[in-house]
């Protein structure tokens, strides 16, 4: 990077604003096709009920809620990697953190309608909503689904000001160079940035503030979606496991997605040299590192399942160990662990295609993970009697490949209008580089590496 | 459109609601003038009798007001009436003793079910076709009276037949008189499970052609041999209840209780034992019993009485049946029989019962004398805790044709359709009441086949089903809540029971009451027929049976005949106020002593290698409740089938057959296959397969057509040797894997251990 | 001091004839779902007779038992609705209010004995089925759950019937509809916070257990267990 002058970089990162190639179109019709029927088939589910969906007695939460949790645990690729990399002064994020970031915002919205499409009547949905209604309730705060509610919006609202804050200089800076309609529009979202060391330094004080904050914040709406299933009395369900599993979970689809989203941008935005192996590498040993811990995770609660020998417990530990559901959860494991164990360990194969091929795997896995928490245990509570099985229909499959389309789409309009890489911290990178600041270690050695490149 | 839909979208487009008023074509009929008094909201308990199954039950049915859309003089309006909306046990009568089973809960759904016939019908297409044209009553009654007297011109009322399903009370005295009147044929009573050959036995050996009355509330002990009696049999509501008392009704020892049988029933499941034990064996197996009691002088040969000297053998101690000698033959090991035996001896009084499987072999009518052998040694006939026969209440209307009238059993339908193929021409007109032999007998019988060559078919039914399909006129019959019922059940109490029911609600549609129907036509035809039926209408032939009453001991006492009349409507009959049982006669004495037979069964073991065992369904009985949703959607208590039929067969059966649960199985005798999904389940032997009667409708409600598959229909005409009843247990089958398939259940667990007992 | 109502349910009495669940559909307006929505597994039954089945023939037994809501005084399913839907009456009853339901189904989820049933399509009667609807009870629409209530009209109605003969409501008196259809009377209802109701006494029977009592959900019906027979001969 250090060969590209500030100009080179504005050139190269603004490049994708400003036009589409009919490719691109092509693919965002072929996704807002896809995103269309996923509307449809959530509004005949509104118009003849949740019957339509393959939801039955005793499984009352299926493909929804896996969705639900494995997009709010995606989100934690954004915010929380890039609160990380910022506290830690780790320079070799720069070009990362806003692609992160955007992820949780798409993912953390996408997430949240989830918890209304499942609902039997969606348009009550506002009774969820803490306000002195003309009912004469609030809503019951010993539910998790309200602390969902809370912890939620508080996320999305900090992740939206974590990704909007730094967008300030880069939003300006378009701005400056657009004209007409545009540059009225960016005016509005630049709010007025001029680039003043007032306002660079509170900006700096700013998202120092948010990336200590956002951090717990971040860990709590994981740990809250995982006492949705903890709460209750469910075998498998209720576990002191689940906050920090669900957490570890979380981060490790995170940064799948992360790196996934990366390897597209660089070859389809042809970032190839912002994105740069180094990032790929870094994140990949990252990625290693959650997947031991999630191995762990799984390892530690399954011991204790099967040590601890309750019945009710033991029946929903064998039929994902063995029984009906054993496929789908070594499948889980191959993908969360067989696979991308030796991908990201062996140097050799820890390449941007490798870490690529992992990260599929892993978000692949992760949906299982979800998928195997919720609907084993409920086609399995306690009465044999009463138990059940599950299959989706078409409706919610094409919710789900909805959701999947969204979230690309989003991304690729996204990139379209905001650089998609934070210019003005690249360029702080580049000033940093030339004038070494003598304090702060990390921004010595690995400028010094990214140079090696 | 729906109003449902029309709402919709009008919520949709965002139209006012107001529009509805417009829209809903429920608005622009014409509103009657109630004709009865009700305040809206507050519910009023009328009596009522159950007609569902032969136990006549006294109900009681919660009246509450209603909007219902009805036909009055051809016109289509709604009109503000009481609308029964739950039906009870009545607690002051002495069948049902305020309970009620499934079956009779369901009764509400006969009446407001959507595919009832609403008015008289005249057939327009080809015969079971279905095609029915709507045609007034006048229109009607001049058809069935123009076809009646034109056979009475040509002195062939011979030829007018009559089946009806097991008629008691004024029903029976008015169809029978109308038929005696009439010169024509007697009239044939049809039902599946009629229980001929216990009824049979029972006359033989006691005296009493009924079944008996089971007290078990009483009872110490109790040896049941394939008898449903807390689901289908008998009297079910009054063995229950019973039942719950010998369990945990009383202080002391609660009574145990032992079902014989080769596949768990739904009484088998509350056994404390449970024997299997090889079919058409009971006979066997009751008599090795008393061997063990006389040959160990638990009891004397004596105490049995005639019962007892109708067995060849048993004044010699029933040498044959020594335990040892007849282990094999009946699969059950000595000891278990030795050790029940004085079980039974040792906790008087105990009681042993028969049903309608043991007594549907070859051998049924021996198998059920020596249970009632078997229970006369016990001593526990006409005593406390022991079987007694009721004494049955006839109605002193002084008329001819009440109820001494002989009973039938099905074999009169097979041998009304051996007639009609013999003879083409020997019926010419067939009237048909409720009974529907066309499902409920094996299609080697050809009752259908006969039917069809009868020129005109007359029914009263109030669903087209597969008889009434048939049918040339079809002269719709109120429900039973609509009608004027009176009843007097042989069993289930030890008091005399006369029940008695005003109609519980005004009719819905143009339907009129049978009996009422029948009177009409005596009055057109005139003459004897008017003269033996001088009733002007059901209920005054009812009120001047029941005026006999009044002078008798019983529930209600009155100063005159019309407050004894007001009394009686009220409590929803008339019972004796003791406890009476009929004094046991010497029943039928026989040339010789009866032996054993073997029982015979139709198809060769190794062709056939099952024996093919056909029970009443807890829910749909024998079929004419497989059209009431409730009856459908309710699980089946143990196969927890849902809306279907199932074939039931034991794991190594199924094993061995590389058969999985719900697949598609055919099941074949010698005169016919079925296909049905295969439900695989402990409690049955690995030799029988069973399935449940009730599915396999063809024609019969938007609910039940099409569903499932028929046992009866493949069963082979095997009789029962000495009363000719259908041996519908005789039939052996093959069994063969065809596909995969579906079954719907509500468990999902067959064999899990029980929770309950886990977490104790 | 509030009623407290409560079930006892001897497992010897039992025969599992089913007239309870036909009874409970015909007073609470249950509405059937046909063949195709049955076989998907949305039949509602607010109370079903359990079967399972022990051994391999011939030694095979079967066991029977009635689940129904067990009114439970520490209910899972109630803290976990976020609008209050199920809610614990002062009379000790899990109640459910239909309207406050926006049909998440989390009371579902964590019920352990699986007795909440959700409509996952509007409920409909071929008319003129719908002449039995009881008007005492209403009706569910589409997107909300629904559960045993003990039949809760029945008791308002014999609550307001002695407070009106200004008397106390007396043991036996209310019986759901479950209780009222029972043959062999295994099933008794009363009031538990009276030590001298029926109730009370079977409750406190040595054969009495709690379903998934383990469970601390202090489920407020009591199952009494078959016992086996020792009669003469084995005593």
């Amino acid at each position: 990077m250090a060969q590209k002058t500030p100009e080179q970089i504005n050139e190269d990162l603004l490049r994708p604003l400003s036009g589409t190639s009919g490719r691109y179109l092509i693919v965002l019709a072929f996704l807002a096709g896809i995103v269309i029927a996923a509307l449809c088939s959530f509004f005949w589910q509104v118009y003849a009920g949740l019957g339509v969906s393959g939801l039955r007695s005793p499984v009352f939460w299926g493909f929804y809620i896996t969705n639900f949790v494995f997009w709010i645990g995606l989100s934690h690729a954004g915010t929380l990697i890039s609160a990380i990399l910022r506290l830690a002064n780790a320079t070799w994020r720069r070009p990362v953190t806003r692609c992160a970031e955007v992820i949780t915002v798409f993912a953390l919205s996408i997430g949240a309608t989830f918890p209304v499409i499942h609902l039997g009547r969606p348009w009550l949905a506002f009774w969820l909503f803490p306000y002195p209604s003309e009912r004469g309730i609030w809503p019951n705060i010993r539910s998790p689904l309200l602390w969902d509610f809370f912890a939620i919006n508080t996320y999305l609202i900090s992740s939206v000001t974590f990704l909007l804050l730094p967008m300030l200089p880069d939003l300006a800076l378009v701005r400056d160079r657009a004209a007409g309609w545009k540059k009225k529009v960016y005016s509005v979202l630049a709010l007025g940035w001029t680039g003043t060391p007032k306002q660079w330094n509170r900006l700096e004080r700013a998202m120092h503030i948010m990336a200590i904050a956002v951090i717990p914040v971040a860990v709590s709406v994981h740990s809250i979606v995982s006492w949705d299933f903890a709460m209750a009395p469910v075998p498998m369900w209720h576990s002191t496991i689940f906050a920090p599993y669900f957490v570890a979970g979380a981060i490790f689809s995170g940064i799948a997605a992360l790196i996934l989203a990366m390897a597209c941008l660089r070859k389809f935005l042809h970032l190839e040299e912002y994105l740069l192996p180094i990032h790929f590498e870094n994140l990949g040993k990252l990625l290693l590192v959650m997947s031991l811990l999630w191995f762990y995770f799984v390892f530690a609660e399954r011991l204790t399942a099967w040590y601890g020998n309750d019945p009710s417990e033991m029946t929903v530990f064998w039929v994902t160990q063995t029984g009906s559901f054993s496929p789908l959860f070594w499948l889980m494991v191959l993908c969360n662990f067989v696979i991308p164990f030796p991908l990201l360990a062996i140097k050799k194969t820890r390449t941007i295609l490798g870490t690529s091929i992992a990260s599929v795997t892993v978000v692949i896995g992760m949906w299982l993970e979800r998928y195997l928490i919720i609907v084993p245990s409920l086609s399995h509570k306690y009465l044999p009697y009463s138990w059940g099985t599950y299959r989706p229909t078409w409706v919610e499959l094409t919710i789900t490949a909805g959701t999947f389309a969204a979230m690309v789409m989003l991304y690729m309009i996204f990139s379209k209008l905001v650089p998609i890489i934070s210019i003005w911290e690249l360029k702080v990178g580049l000033r940093e580089e030339a004038h070494p600041a003598p304090a702060l270690a990390p921004s010595h050695t690995q400028p010094n590496e990214v140079g090696a490149d | 459109m729906e109003r449902r839909d029309f709402l919709k979208i009008s919520a949709a487009t965002g139209a006012v609601a107001a529009l509805e008023g417009c829209g809903n074509p429920d608005h622009q009929l014409i509103r009657f003038v109630p004709e009865e008094d009700m305040l809206p909201g507050l519910a009023t308990w009328k009596p009522s009798i159950c007609t569902l199954c032969p136990a006549g039950c006294g109900m009681l049915v919660r009246v509450m007001q209603g909007e219902a859309e009805v036909v009055r003089n051809g016109q289509l309006g709604i009109l503000k009436m009481g609308l029964p909306k739950k039906l009870e046990g009545n607690p002051a009568h002495p069948i049902s003793h305020g309970r009620l089973c499934p079956r009779g809960q369901a009764g509400l759904q006969v009446t407001y079910h959507p595919d009832r016939i609403k008015t008289p019908l005249a057939r327009s297409g080809p015969r079971g076709s279905g095609q029915f044209q709507e045609i007034t009553w006048d229109e009607a009654m001049k058809q069935l009276l123009s076809h009646l007297t034109a056979l009475q011109t040509s002195n062939e009322q011979g030829k007018i037949g009559f089946l009806t399903s097991p008629l008691r009370g004024q029903r029976k005295t008015i169809v029978h008189g109308f038929a005696a009147a009439l010169k024509a044929a007697p009239p044939i009573e049809f039902a599946f499970l009629a229980s001929r050959t216990i009824q049979e036995a029972n006359a033989w050996s006691f005296g009493s052609d009924a079944l008996p009355t089971v007290d078990l509330s009483h009872s110490n002990y109790l040896i049941s041999f394939g008898a449903d009696f807390l689901g289908t049999w008998n009297s079910p509501v009054a063995q229950s209840v019973g039942y719950g008392h010998m369990r945990n009704g009383r202080t002391g020892q609660p009574g145990k209780f032992v079902q014989v049988e080769s596949r768990i029933s739904q009484t088998g499941a509350s056994a404390d034992e449970w024997i299997p034990s090889q079919p058409g064996m009971d006979g066997v197996f009751a008599l090795s019993l008393a061997h063990v009691i006389l040959s160990e002088k638990l009891g004397t040969a004596g105490a049995a009485g005639h019962a007892g000297a109708l067995i060849a053998g048993w004044s010699e101690g029933l040498p044959d049946y020594a335990p040892a000698a007849v282990e094999k033959q009946i699969g059950v090991p000595a000891a278990t029989i030795s050790r029940i035996a004085r079980e039974a001896a040792a906790n008087a009084p105990a009681v042993a019962l028969i049903g309608d499987g043991p007594a549907a072999h070859t051998n049924g009518f021996f198998n059920a004398l020596a249970v009632n052998a078997l229970n006369a040694v016990l001593g526990s006939v006409g005593k406390p805790g022991g079987i007694v026969f009721s004494p049955v209440w006839t109605s002193q209307s002084g008329k001819p044709g009440a109820a001494e009238g002989k009973k039938d059993g099905e074999s009169s339908v097979r041998t009304l359709a051996e007639q009609i193929h013999a003879t083409p021409d020997s019926v010419k007109v067939l009237l048909v009441d409720g009974a529907n032999p066309v499902f409920a007998t094996p299609m080697a019988w050809r009752v259908r086949e006969a039917f069809e060559k009868v020129p005109f078919i007359a029914s009263f039914g109030s669903f087209i089903d597969e008889t009434t399909v048939l049918a040339d006129l079809i002269l719709p019959d109120h429900s039973p809540l609509e009608s004027w019922l009176d009843d007097s059940p042989e069993s289930g109490s030890t008091k005399t029971v006369a029940s008695l029911a005003p109609p519980a609600m005004q009719p819905l549609h143009n339907t009129r009451s049978m009996p009422d129907v029948l009177l009409d036509l005596a009055h057109q035809l005139g003459g004897p027929v008017a003269a033996a039926l001088p009733w002007k209408t059901y209920d005054d032939a009812l009120k001047i049976a029941f005026s006999s009453l009044q002078k008798q001991k019983g529930s209600v006492s009155a100063t005159d005949a019309d407050d004894f009349w007001t009394k009686v409507k009220d409590q929803g009959g008339w019972w004796s106020a003791e406890d009476k049982s009929v004094s046991l006669a010497a029943g039928k004495i026989p040339a010789a002593a009866v032996k054993n037979t073997a029982p015979q069964f139709d198809g060769s073991p190794d062709q056939f290698p099952f024996h093919f065992l056909p029970f009443a369904s807890q829910l749909c009985y024998d079929g004419s409740l497989a059209h009431l949703p409730w009856m459908q959607e309710s699980p089946d208590p143990l196969s927890t089938v849902m809306w279907g039929t199932w074939v039931e067969m034991n794991p190594r059966t199924a094993e061995k057959l590389a058969i999985k649960q719900g697949d598609t199985i055919e099941v074949a005798s010698q005169h016919g296959s079925l296909r049905a999904p295969a439900l695989i389940a402990p409690g049955i032997a690995p030799d029988v397969i069973a399935m449940p009667i009730g599915q396999g409708h063809t024609n019969f409600t938007r609910y039940a057509s099409g569903r499932g598959a028929n046992p009866i229909s493949i069963l082979a005409p095997m009789v029962e040797s000495g009363t000719g009843s259908l041996a519908w247990a005789a039939t052996r089958v093959k069994i063969s894997h065809i596909s995969e398939g579906k079954i719907v259940m509500f468990g999902a667990s067959l064999t899990d251990a029980s929770p309950e007992l886990k977490h104790r | 001091m509030a009623h407290q109502w409560g079930m006892v349910i001897d497992l010897d009495r039992c025969t599992g004839c089913a007239a309870c669940v036909v009874a409970c559909h015909a007073e609470n307006n249950i509405s059937t779902v046909g063949e195709d929505q049955a076989a998907r597994g949305r039949a509602k039954h607010w109370i079903r007779v359990e079967r399972y089945y022990e051994g391999e023939f011939p030694d095979v037994r079967v066991k029977f038992m009635p689940v129904l809501c067990q009114q439970c005084d520490a209910a899972p399913c109630e803290p976990v609705c976020p609008t209050f839907a199920s809610y614990h009456t002062i009379e000790g009853l899990n109640g459910q209010v239909y309207n406050r339901c926006i049909g998440t189904r989390y009371c579902a989820n964590a019920c352990p004995y699986n007795v909440r049933f959700f409509n996952f399509y509007n409920p409909e009667w071929d008319k003129p089925l719908n002449l039995q609807l009881n008007p005492d009870v209403s009706v569910r629409s589409v997107g909300i759950m629904e559960k045993c209530t003990f039949c809760v009209q029945r008791i308002k109605a014999s609550e307001i019937q002695a407070e009106a003969e200004k008397r106390a409501v007396k043991d036996g008196e209310i019986q759901p509809a479950c209780v009222q259809s029972c043959s062999p009377h295994a099933m008794v209802f009363g009031d538990l916070s009276d030590p001298q109701s029926e109730v009370s006494r079977l409750a406190r029977s040595s054969r009495g257990t709690k379903l998934l009592g383990e469970l601390g959900t202090q489920p407020k019906v009591t199952y009494l267990q078959r016992e086996s027979w020792h009669g003469a001969e084995n005593a």
